[in-house]
């Protein structure tokens, strides 16, 4: 009986440790034209994946530019400013176990060419550059992107 | 034939269930596009100033308590006669009175938890669209150069 109890003690324990991580994520311009919102949001809530924080926005040259700075100087990055700030956008602060790598599976590799079945890539994007949705790649990544976007206040709790 | 917008909640029964793809879905294949769309948790003085028109029924208090369970999804959705395509999209009040294939048929658990919102008159979907957005807010469904909106306005 003892035994017992402290199995469920320990369970419950685990339970309530395990991270409930957070990531964050953008349906791009196309996909939101195109009428995929909720397509893609069926499919990451799926996956066991919640939504904590949504809006709908669109990005100014300059916000883009700043999202992107990492990426400042490669070829694609003019590019990318241009598509990111070309229409509406849908912002996601999204949440579950484990959600940056579970987001990256579900989103599906890239290139949508090489995105797995199933994925959303493969379901919705068009190619390299126009991919429909994007996914933070760590939990670091994770962190300054929602800051970026998101007040603490706009997440639900 | 006329271009409309009107206001949709996902309520906190169906945010909690994780259906707001599924419905955002139904709205879009049903040729809603989504303007404005924003998650929030209502206070008090934001739901009943919402329902206001419905103070003195006996269902008000039920009412606002369950929207404070939980976060929910305001949405203004647009498209052509808007406001009655969401109300067919959404299925009667009583989901057991719901037409199959609704969203309330699918979704909904009870009359009151009954997973959406939407805008009954052209009026009123005018009065809840400037209840929870400003025109700023509402994103033109343009890619290429920007009209003059939004955080959305650049």
């Amino acid at each position: 009986m003892h035994k017992f109890i402290f199995c469920l003690l320990t369970a419950l324990m685990s339970f309530s440790l395990s991270a409930q991580e957070r990531t964050f994520s953008m349906i791009k311009p196309a996909a939101v034209q195109e009428h995929h919102i909720g397509g893609i949001i069926d499919m990451i809530e799926k996956a066991h994946l919640s939504i904590a924080g949504l809006k709908m926005q669109r990005l100014s040259t300059e916000q883009a530019e700043a999202f992107y700075a990492e990426h400042k100087g490669k070829p694609f990055y003019n590019d990318l400013v241009k598509m990111m700030s070309s229409g509406p956008i849908v912002l996601m602060v999204i949440e579950g176990d484990g959600a940056v790598a579970k987001l990256r599976e579900v989103v599906g590799s890239t290139d949508p060419k090489k995105a797995n079945v199933g994925t959303i890539r493969a379901t919705f994007g068009k190619s390299v550059g126009d991919n429909a949705i994007h996914a933070s790649d760590s939990p670091e990544s994770a962190t300054r992107e929602i800051s970026f976007f998101f007040s603490e206040e706009e997440i639900a709790q | 034939m006329k271009v409309e917008r009107t206001l949709s909640i996902v309520k906190p029964d169906a945010v909690g269930r994780n259906h707001i793809g599924a419905i955002i879905n139904m709205f879009e294949d049903a040729g809603l596009h989504l303007v404005a769309v924003k998650m929030l948790h209502l206070t008090k003085e934001q739901a009943e100033g919402f329902y206001a028109v419905h103070k003195e029924r006996p269902f008000f208090k039920d009412l606002v308590s369950f929207m404070l369970t939980g976060p929910v999804l305001v949405m203004v959705l647009e498209g052509v006669n808007a406001i009655n395509v969401n109300r067919d999209v959404m299925g009667a009040t009583d989901p057991k009175k719901a037409a199959k294939g609704t969203i309330r048929h699918t979704f909904a658990s009870g009359i009151e938890e009954n997973a959406v919102h939407g805008s009954d008159s052209e009026a009123n979907a005018k009065i809840e669209i400037e209840y929870f957005f400003k025109q700023n807010e509402i994103c033109a469904r343009t890619r290429g150069k920007a009209k003059s909106c939004c955080s959305c306005a650049h």
